[in-house]
This record gives C-alpha cells, structure tokens and sequence, in this order.
C-alpha cells in the first residue's frame, strides 16, 4: 500500500516535470550540426560517373560518406575515441571500402552507398605497418595487411584470412612498406636504419617466400617518408643529405646495389632542413604504378619526372607550388598542381600525367581566406566529360580544418568547417541592440548629458523617438511584406549587419574556441558561422581561457572578449583581444606576458570604459592587470585588501590561497595540501560569476524557512584516491573556503572511483562516480543550509562565519553511464533548476533538481507533503521525454554551456562534442510567454463575439425596454 | 374573464396574470386613481360599482405610530446584536469548510470579513437608525464589538487557513541576496 502511495507520488510529481519537445517544435528553437574532424584519408567513389559519394576517414576516428555536391553527410560511424578506434589506413575498390582500425586490431569492409558493414576481421597482435589492395590478372581480389612481424592477406569478399605469414628477422629489421604490382606477387619492404633495405618477395597464392634480398642502403633511416614504387616494379628513394635518387629493380637478382643519380645532374636542389616527398600514382591496384612521380623540393616547388628507359627525365617544373596531387578518371591520369597566383588566390591546373602538357581551360581559382590559414591538403576528383575531356573537381584542406569543395572555374561547392569538431571553450554574448536601439541609449549617455542643454536633449529625444517611430513602422511593413509571401520563400538570411537583438535576448553570440586555434562567431539561432578567425601558431597542446570582459551593454564601447592562450611547454600566454560580435581584432595594448602564467581572475570592479579587470598571476605570484590605466590601479589599490585567489598544483597536491597586496604582489594566507601518495585533486569549480540565487532558503513544511548556506567563496574540490583497487579505491570530495582556506566539509565515498563529474552552484554540490563495489554510476548531492535563522543577512564575509552549515547528502542510482554534466542558468534564479546530463549515447537528460534533493523523505510525512518531496527512492529514473535533444544525438559530447536568455523561463544550451547542439530548455516550462501553439483565433473569436453580444443585446434590452413602456 | 380589456364593464375585476401585486378583488372609487395602471384605466366606466370610501391601499397601521417605546428599544437591540448573533454560524460555517484553500472557503472567508468591515464602514447610518433609542451609546459599542469579533474570526480563519504572512517564509521572496566582501577567484594551475 505505502509503496502504492510513493509510486503515485512521483507520478503526479512527473506529470509537474515532464517537459518534452512537440512534434511541431522540432527544429524550431533547436540546431545540430555534425562534423568529422580532421580529414586524414578522403577517396572519391569513382566507380561510376554519376557518383556523388566521398570517403573521409579523420583523426577522430570518424570514417564517413559525404555527399560531394552539397557537402552533406551521407552517414557517418563514430568509432571509439583513442588509439582503440583510430583509423589506420583506409582503401576502396568498386563499391567497398576496407578499413584498418586500432593499429591493426580490426580489418573492417564496408560498403559504400549505405554505409552498411559488410564483414570485420579481427587481425592478429602486432602494430600496424602498411595495407594495400592486391591484384591478379586485372583483378583486385585480396586485401594484404603488414603487421611489425607478419604479413597477412585476406579475401576482399568475405575478409577470410588466406595466409599470413611470419616475416623474417623482424626483430632488427623495421617491415615498413608493401606493394603489388598485380603480377602475382606481394612484395614488402623492410629497413634496418643506416644500413640495408631488406625486400622480401611473397607468393599470392600461398604465401610462399620467393625472393629475399638486402640492399646496402647506409644512408636511410625510414622507407615509408623518402621511398615510392613507381614504373613496372622500381624501388625509388630520395635522400636529402645525399642530394640524390636512387632506383632498385625489384625483380632482378643481379642489381645488388640502389643506382645513385644525383639530383644535381637534373639541375635540382632539395631545399635546406627540408624532407623531399616523393608521390607516386597507382592508378589499378592490379596493375604497375605510372612511371612519372612528383618530387617535392622545397613546401613550394614540386617537379613532375619521369623515368624512362631507367633515366629520369624532368617533365615540368612546377615552381612555386603548394600542392600536387594524382588523379585517375577511366585511363587517364591527371596531375593537379596549385600555385600562388597572388597574396589571396591560389590556382590549380590540371596537367596530363605522361607529358606534363596543361590542360586548356582547367584552372581553378581558390581564393585563401585572410582569416583562414594556408592549404595543406589536396584532394582531386576527376572525371571525363562527355566530350571525352577530363575535368575535375577538388577539395582542398587548410590548415585551420576548412574543407572547401571547388568546381571549375573557381566556384565553392560546399565549405566544412572542421575545426567545430573539438572545441575547447565557449561563451554566449549578447548581441548588440539596433542602430535606433543603440542610439536611444546612448543619448542618454553621460558625456552627452554633461555636453548638452536641457533644450538639445529635448529634440534629442522627440528625434530619437521619432527614428524609433519610424523603425517600428519599417519592421510592420516588413512583416507584412514578408506575411504575403509563401513561406518557404521567406529566407531567414543572417548576416553581421542585420545582427541585432531580439525581444528576449533569445538570440545570441556563440563563441567557440577550437583546439586548432581557430575562434568562431556562430548565431546560436541558426547555426549560421558569422565570423572565424584563425590564431596561427598555436600549439597543439595549448591551454585556452575565454573571458567575456565587457559585455554589449556599454554602448557605444564595443563588446570585448579576451582569450588567454597558454603554450604548456614553453608556460607563456598570450593575450588576444577581439570583438566577439564581430570577430575583429581589437586595437587595445595587451600587457607582455614575460612569465608563464598561472590563472586568471575577473574582477567585477570595471574601468571608466566599462570593461572588467583581468588579473593575471605569473609563476611568482605577481599579478599583472588588463586593463592597467591608472584608474583601475587606483581602484585595486583601494579594494585589494578584499581580492583573494587561489591555486591548486594537483602535481603537489596542495591549495593554496593569496590575497592581494598594495603593489599588486601577494602574500600566502592558507594552505592545504593533500597528500599526494593517498588521493590525487582531479577537479575544482567554484561557482558561476553569473549565477543568481532568487530565493534564499527553502519553506520546510511548518512554513519556517531553512536558509540555504550560499558562501560565494566555496569551491569544491573532487579527489580520486590513487589506489586503484576496486576494494581500497575511493573518491573524496572537499568543500573548502576560498578565502579563508577552511574546510567546510569533507566527504569520501569509498568503493568508488571516477571520472567523477559533478556540478557545483548555489548552496549544493552534485557529482557523479562510478560504485566500484556495485559496478553502477552512482548520483550523490551536498546540500548546505544555514539553519533556520540567518546569521547576516546584509553582507557576506567568508572571515566572519562563525557557525558551520548543515551539510545534507543522499546518493542514488543512475543507469547510465554520464559524459558531461552542468546545470541550467537562469537570469534571475527564480526558475527551477535542472541537470543537463550528457550520456555516451548522445542524448542530454534534462534532470529535474527535484529528483536530486537530500531532504527527499524516507518516510512520507504531511509536512514533507506540504514541500512537495518526492520520496526517496534509490533508483533514478530516466525518460525518454526528459531527452532535450530526442533523436538528434550529439556524438562524444564533451561539454554543455548553458547561458540565461532574457526570459527567465529559458536557458539556453548548447551542447559540443563531435557534434554541435543548441538549443532552449524551459525547467518551469514557459511561464513567461504564451505558448507556441496558443489560439489567439479562438481567443480573440471568443473575446471579439462576447463584446458584440454584450452590444446586441444591451440594444436588444433597450428596446424591450422602451416597448414596455409603451404598452 | 381572460383579459381585462376583453372585460369591458365588469366591476369586479379579476385579474390572475397581469400583475403580481394585485388582489384577488378590487374596488376603486375614486376617478383619477393614479395608482393604476394603464389596463385599469379601461374600467373607469364602472367606478360606480365601488362603494364610497373604499381604497384598496393598504391602510398604515396607525397604531404603530404611537411610540411605544419597548418595543423601539427591542428593536434597536436587535439591530445592536446582529453581528454577534452572527458569530455562532460563522463558527460552524468556519468548521464546515476547513483549511484547504479552494474556491469555496476563500469564497467563505471574503463574505465573511467583508460583512464586519461593510458594517464598520457604514456605521454611521446604523447610528441613525439608533438615534430613537436610549441605550444609543451601548447599543453602538455592542454593534462594534460584534463586528470586530465577525472581522477577527475571519482573520483567525484566514490565519488557520495559512492565509496571513506570519512566518518567515512569507517574506522569504523579499530578502535580498547578501553582498559580498570578498572577491575571489582562481583555479587549476594553467
């Protein structure tokens, strides 16, 4: 009976909680764009002429189909992150596509028009070398896998393993390379560095060794960078110091020695420091490779040659030039070369392999964006046209990740921008009002009010209101406009002119930090890249910090955001200053960083310009101010007694905090170390800057009110033990004062290891760990409370808080694994909060906070009834109508942002991972606006008839009236 | 004898469904009786047939007129007593409709603080109408107490019902967030 009562409890509570997308709704607040990373394979399917399909396998182990007219995904599989998924090697013959993953764990066949898996092969152990398809008799039959001990060759059809073979002396020799010429035989190429090649020469049809041989090669140290098959079975390697080529026939057993032809006897020069790439072209696996090759000298000169009757013979030279890629369309192999034309275009052309003869009329003009960076990969796509005439197609990968897709005579197909796919950091910034809007704010400006009269600020206004006046009757007609006109016609164009802010705030800025260092301006209505602007020079391994530091409020200051990028080898950061609205670069100095930088901190004291003060703390604890006028160093001056930070070194374990001095030095005024040899600190949050608490406590049941215990300064810090046993392993959290260094509370839930997530705002803590014991994820909840009294409710000082909180904790059972975890955000707090749970299927649960509340009753009372807890019940429910996202899922989310919008029943939220996903939660549902679907016919039908009844029959009455007293 | 127009004549007019305040039987004797109406006016021809002297006015009750003066105390003590004869009803009405707060007892509990305060607000005319009596300044002080008496038990229901912001939690919306001192921040080692 009681658990009847409980049951229909949280039912009645869901039905106050469920909040799911309309059919109706989809698509209509909310975006997803997909990506795939980094491109490190592409191959065009051209297998047929019609064909539209592009197979790219990326650095994050995404191998996909893209359609090469539009850009769009055809389909996509996400593999698994690390080593374990990463793509090796990827070929395809007809309509298969085989795939090496994992360093040679898995050979995979896919099939290319529906992305359906045709057959998996587990290979055995061993890194991975090389792969290639193999040939008889015209026909590409079997797929050889090079392993660092074994060679191994597999049915193409079916992925059955034919031989596989140990190779000989592999422990001195280095197996590096493998190729077929379609002649019946597999040859693989090993090196010992700095002493011989070694050949090895495999039957196809048994694996039977055939041929073994050593070349002295004293001079090499890798095959697979310098060395290329080319012709009818000719080894051919380049050397840098050596300033020479060398040749080996692979089938004669007389040629004991490589032929050394020294480039300066064809007028050439490999370029200083430089590596010299040799590319060849096989255009049917079944058959010998051409015999011209590409050499490239210098990052811009590439020579076409040609071997010919065992001389090489230098067909064109292409200097400068960037790029150089192979095509084959049918017979016919073409050479696509992009040159500079001028400082913002490239050209490519198209060259015939066998002669190096351009094509007429086959230049393609790419024009480099100045905000992008320089192009590293081509990728040619050719096919003949009816007039037997080869064309081409090309896309071209920059260093920022811009996948541009290009047509004759220079047209973009389609752009990707790649660099989405891993993004670090981000924020939302409002939008900046309208010029009308802008410029009513503005008159009232303080310069201007001090400038002008009280006669000038009265026809300021009645202008200012008459622009407005004006706008609004533009904005009518406009809708009016646009109402008459079908609806697909009306396009929802946006472009950094018209941006402007909306009734609610509900359109905003995103800004995104992407790992390659390239920043963008996204709408967060539309999806629609504003602006981008690529940081060149950045580490792979940098450390990004954004900093929203004045916001669009300051008109007419413009917004400015500032990104602190840290070099993690070297420890400098540097500063860049931009518009985020408009991605410019702004012209504000920035202080020189000369020492590595530890944090940051905002401050909310601001300059005369409205823009918030960065603090910057360098490895001696010295702190440098951005801006530094002498306004703001006069302000920090008086309030620096007041500033305090903090530093975690997880390194050391140990918390220390400091507080300002006069001078903009520090001095240490706690510290608390944690040792190192039991628990390790994996995170620390504070608590938003921007978070707004509405309601200070909670109403118990009686109606007193519990105080929430809302320290400013808390942080909460999340330990893993080091002991990894499942039995003594354990993960600590501690709630510390960032002002005065005391421990508020400590917690350790034993059994448990991480990755712990957790989520840290107003007066509770909520993290997420993995019960090694019970193998289960496990939600666990802080709450802290005052008590039922207040002890100052005016201010609030870390250094006065004599009485400790009342610490309140349940945990309970989540059935899902979780990858990210944060809370809604509010303008003001009033709205319930929720928990946006990101879990590795892609979804985002929105979880009330509701569920998450450790004064949720064992037993039911009347008063807990009177709260409204819902019971305790140890397992978490999940519903598939608390999805925010229902079936656009986000692959590998990494982090959730969420940002309040200027309806308080809204947050915004945008989750990132591979994939991007923004769209509007309602925690409270929309009790601020009138719903989507509201029927202002029916309303305003009703409202209209009511008050032309009330007319009619107040004549009717009338009548009747005077009649009566007629009779 | 449908209608009185269809009548004519007749000098006894019976009249079921014209009018509500109308006798089963009348006599009019005078001419120009204004008291009537429009259809009557049609019997004029048959004036004769009432007797001298016969009006069908009710006739006042003269007697009542003379003071008698008990009976004007009593009544006025009524009046006096109203509200607090009230009380016991409220009571029960109070009991009836308990604590939750719906449409109805918040309909309840409006009637019945809104009742005490009218009469508060028009006390004056009840002291009017008191004027005649001689016990005026006691009467009043009974007819305040009974009506403060019906207001604060409409209070004590609003009380009961949850109604009054008496705790802390009522004023809970209205604290403001404290203001902090201390500016921190920081973080992880870059």
């Amino acid at each position: 009976m009681a658990w009847l009562v409980v049951r229909l409890a949280i039912s009645v509570s869901l039905l106050y909680t469920a909040s799911a997308v309309f059919e109706d709704q989809v698509g209509k607040f909310d975006w997803r764009q997909q990506f795939i990373g980094k491109v490190r394979f592409a191959l065009f399917d051209t297998h047929s002429q019609a064909s539209k399909k592009l197979l790219v396998a990326t650095d994050k182990n995404v191998f996909a189909s893209l359609n090469s007219r539009t850009g769009d995904l055809f389909w996509r599989h996400v593999d698994n992150t690390g080593p374990e998924g990463h793509i090796d090697a990827l070929l395809m013959y007809g309509q298969d596509a085989v795939v090496v993953v994992g360093n040679g764990r898995l050979l995979r066949s896919w099939e290319t028009t529906v992305g359906g898996l045709k057959w998996e092969t587990v290979l055995d152990t061993g890194s991975f070398q090389a792969a290639a398809l193999v040939g008889v008799q015209d026909h590409v039959k079997y797929v050889a896998v090079l392993k660092k001990s074994a060679i191994s060759l597999h049915d193409l059809s079916s992925g059955s393993q034919i031989w596989v073979e140990n190779l000989p002396d592999s422990d001195s020799v280095q197996y590096q390379t493998i190729y077929s010429g379609g002649d019946g035989l597999v040859f693989v190429f090993g090196v010992v560095p700095n002493s011989h090649i070694v050949i090895v020469e495999y039957k196809i049809e048994d694996g039977e060794i055939m041929n073994k041989k050593s070349v002295e090669a004293a001079w090499m140290s890798s095959l697979e960078s310098s060395c290329t098959v080319i012709s009818s079975g000719i080894l051919l390697c380049v050397d840098q110091i050596t300033q020479s080529l060398y040749t080996l026939l692979l089938q004669s057993a007389e040629q004991t020695e490589m032929r050394q032809i020294h480039l300066q006897t064809l007028d050439l020069e490999v370029a200083s420091g430089f590596q010299p790439v040799l590319t060849s072209a096989q255009p049917n696996p079944a058959q010998p490779p051409l015999s011209e090759f590409f050499l490239q000298l210098s990052p811009d000169h590439h020579i076409l040659l040609q071997l010919k009757d065992g001389l090489i013979v230098p067909l064109r030279d292409f200097n400068p030039s960037y790029l150089a890629a192979f095509a084959t369309s049918g017979e016919r192999t073409v050479a696509a070369v992009m040159s500079p034309k001028n400082d913002t275009a490239c050209s490519i052309n198209l060259f015939s392999a066998d002669t190096g003869r351009r094509h007429l009329d086959t230049t393609i003009i790419y024009h480099m964006d100045p905000n992008g960076g320089k192009p590293n990969r081509l990728y040619v796509h050719a096919f003949l046209k009816k007039d037997d005439s080869v064309g081409y197609r090309v896309m071209v990968q920059t260093e920022d990740l811009t996948l541009t897709f290009l047509q004759q005579p220079g047209r973009v197909v389609w752009m990707r921008e790649e660099a989405l796919a891993d993004v670090v950091t981000m924020e939302m910034v409002d939008l900046p009002f309208t010029g009308t809007q802008a410029e009513l704010e503005g008159e009232f400006g303080k310069k201007a009010a001090i400038q002008d009269g009280l006669l000038p600020m009265v026809l300021k206004r009645l202008s200012s209101q008459f622009i407005l006046l004006q706008a609004w009757l533009a904005h009518l007609w406009k809708l009016f406009y646009d109402a008459r006109k079908p609806r697909s016609s009306v396009k929802n164009e946006v472009s950094i002119d018209t941006l402007s802010r909306d009734e609610f705030n509900l359109q905003k800025m995103m800004v995104m930090v992407t790992a390659s260092g390239k920043l963008f301006g996204i709408d967060s209505k539309s999806g629609t890249i504003l602006w981008k602007q690529y940081l060149e020079n950045i580490q792979p391994n940098s450390v990004f910090k954004l900093i929203v530091q004045r916001t669009t409020a300051h008109f007419p200051h413009p917004p400015q955001c500032t990104l602190l990028i840290k070099n993690k080898d070297t420890g400098i950061g540097n500063l860049y200053v931009f518009n985020p609205i408009f991605g410019k670069k702004s012209q504000i100095s920035v202080p020189a960083l000369p020492r590595p930088v530890l944090q940051t901190l905002l401050l909310p004291v601001i300059d005369q310009d409205y823009a918030k003060v960065l603090l910057l703390i360098d490895d001696q604890y010295k702190v440098t101010a951005f801006p530094s006028t002498k306004n703001v160093l006069q302000q920090l001056q008086d309030t620096a007694s007041s500033i305090f930070f903090y530093l975690v070194d997880t390194s050391q374990g140990k918390l220390s905090g400091f507080r300002l001095r006069k001078d903009l030095s520090t001095e240490l005024i706690w510290e608390v170390v944690i040792p190192t040899e039991v628990q390790k600190i994996v995170a620390v949050k504070g608590k938003r800057a921007n978070e707004h608490v509405h309601s200070q406590g909670r109403v118990m049941g009686d109606r007193s009110v519990l105080y929430k215990y809302l320290n400013p300064n808390l942080l909460a810090v999340i330990t893993e033990s080091t002991d990894t046993h499942q039995e003594r392993s354990f993960v600590g959290i501690f709630l510390i004062d960032g002002v005065t260094g005391r421990i508020v509370h400590e917690a350790v839930q034993r059994k448990a290891r991480g990755p712990v997530h957790f989520v840290h705002s107003e007066n509770w803590v909520v993290y997420v760990y993995w019960n090694s014991k019970f193998r289960r994820n496990e939600f666990s909840v802080l709450e802290l409370f005052e008590g039922a009294e207040l002890y100052n409710s005016t201010v609030f000082s870390s250094l006065d808080r004599p009485h400790p909180p009342q610490v309140l904790q349940q945990s309970y059972i989540f059935p899902a694994p979780i990858s990210t975890l944060e809370a809604t955000l509010t303008e003001k707090g009033i709205t319930s909060r929720h928990l946006l749970v990101g879990l590795p299927s892609g979804n985002i649960l929105s979880l009330p906070k509701m569920f998450l509340d450790p004064r949720r009753p064992e037993v039911v009372s009347e008063q807990s009834r009177e709260e409204n807890l819902i019971p305790y019940a140890p397992e978490m429910p999940i519903r598939e109508e608390w999805f925010i996202n229902y079936n656009q899922t986000v692959s590998r989310v990494r982090g959730i942002h969420t940002a309040p919008s200027g309806l308080e029943s809204t947050c915004l939220v945008v989750a990132y991972g591979l994939d991007i996903y923004q769209t509007r939660v309602f925690p409270s549902k929309q009790f601020d606006v009138l719903k989507d679907d509201y029927d202002y016919v029916l309303i305003s039908s009703v409202l209209f008839g009511l008050f032309f009844a009330t007319m009619i029959s107040k004549r009717l009455a009338e009548v009747k009236l005077l009649n009566r007293a007629w009779r | 004898m449908t209608s009185p127009g269809a009548q004519g004549g007749g000098a006894l007019a019976t009249r079921g469904g014209a009018a509500i305040k109308r006798m089963k039987w009348s006599l009019e004797l005078s001419l120009g009786n204004s008291s009537r109406n429009r259809g009557d006016r049609q019997s004029k021809d048959g004036d004769v047939m009432y007797p001298v002297g016969y009006s069908d006015k009710p006739v006042p009750d003269t007697s009542v007129q003379e003071a008698d003066r008990n009976l004007v105390e009593k009544r006025c003590w009524d009046v006096a007593l109203g509200p607090l004869k009230q009380i016991p009803m409220n009571l029960f009405i109070m009991y009836m409709s308990g604590n939750t707060i719906s449409i109805f007892p918040i309909m309840m509990v409006c009637m019945m603080a809104w009742r005490p305060i009218q009469a508060l607000m028009s006390m004056s005319a009840t002291f009017k109408l008191l004027e005649s009596s001689s016990q005026q300044w006691l009467q009043g002080l009974v007819y305040l107490i009974g009506n403060l008496l019906g207001s604060a038990l409409a209070i004590y229901k609003c009380q009961s019902m949850g109604l009054l912001p008496t705790h802390s939690s009522d004023w809970l919306a209205f604290i403001e967030p404290p203001q902090r001192l201390e500016i921190m921040g920081g973080g992880m080692v870059m």
